[in-house]
């Protein structure tokens, strides 16, 4: 699905809520940047910043910076 | 105001599914427990403490503003800076007030990060709406797919419109129609409704839920096969 009909439709799949996802942010991140089953074992966040840029943003946000933060991360 | 997390476990937005406990406890790292113990403690500890948790926010929030920076040409630098500081200060109130709500799912860090990133965005998407009206109505129908389509795709495309107008029309309540139009289709942010609205962001993205699970319904009843349009067909 193209990114204007996703922002219409939603991702059509189980999701948290905006709340849930900034309560699990951090651990999904961390989970990500680990390698690990980060939708496994938080299902529905994943689905969730498909259809919520602002959630996004604030994903893409905490991952760049953990990184970032990471010795050997980006600047 | 950041989120309120709830202890209970990460449900589906609709009630339908249930995932994992949220944030599992697990023992905290080194670090992490240095920074509960000093922020629990009391005197010059804590201060120092919540000193060095304010450089922490800062600095993400300083992140967050330089990231953003270039999509916000008409910010000048004293907006800016006035931004970072409020959204650190306001964090670190969250953060003070919501030290039980940590139980060590990630970094004491990354918790903290997100309190800062999360209040910066918001502030800035405000700050980037203030004093312009919220477009309520369609200001066009005009939504073309990402890539160069082919001539049967774009009448393809026209029918979609077209039944998606219906049924915005026809299925929506006027507040869902007004949300869903608002942030789907003219590209307000969620936290500069919900302000306009005073309501939240979370309350604001149900009514979209809500208006979007309407809208494929429609769309399903109408004919069409809303899994090739996920394959991207």
């Amino acid at each position: 699905m193209d990114h204007e009909l996703l922002r219409l439709l939603g991702p059509g799949e189980p999701e948290v809520s905006c709340d849930d996802c900034f309560a699990e942010l951090d651990r999904y991140v961390e989970l990500e940047l680990a390698g690990e089953d980060a939708d496994g074992v938080i299902p529905g966040l994943r689905a969730h910043l498909r259809g919520c840029p602002a959630c996004a943003e604030e994903h893409e946000s905490l991952r760049a910076l953990v990184v970032a933060d990471t010795p050997g991360g980006a600047a | 105001m950041t989120p309120a997390p709830s202890s209970r476990a990460a449900v589906a937005i609709d009630g339908q599914t249930a995932g994992p406990e949220q944030g599992a406890a697990r023992p905290l790292d080194a670090e992490s427990q240095a920074w509960l113990t000093a922020l629990r403690g009391e005197g010059p500890e804590r201060d120092e403490a919540v000193a060095r948790l304010h450089e922490l926010l800062v600095r993400a929030a300083r992140f967050e503003v330089a990231g953003r920076r270039p999509s916000l040409p008409h910010l000048r630098g004293g907006d800016l800076a006035e931004i970072v500081e409020e959204a650190a200060g306001d964090a670190a109130v969250s953060i003070l007030a919501r030290l039980d709500d940590f139980r060590g799912a990630s970094r004491f860090t990354t918790w903290a990060y997100k309190f800062a990133l999360y209040e910066a965005a918001v502030k800035l998407r405000r700050r980037a709406w203030q004093g312009r009206e919220l477009p309520l109505e369609p200001e066009s129908w005009t939504v073309v797919p990402s890539t160069a389509p082919q001539p049967s795709e774009v009448a393809e495309r026209a029918e979609l419109m077209s039944a998606i107008r219906d049924g915005i029309e026809a299925a929506l309540s006027r507040h869902q129609r007004q949300v869903l139009v608002s942030l789907a289709l003219n590209g307000v942010p969620i936290d500069v409704l919900a302000e306009r609205l005073g309501t939240t962001r979370g309350a604001l993205y149900k009514t979209l839920h809500d208006a979007r699970k309407k809208l494929r319904a429609h769309l399903a009843a109408e004919g069409f096969d809303l899994e090739a349009l996920e394959m991207g067909a």
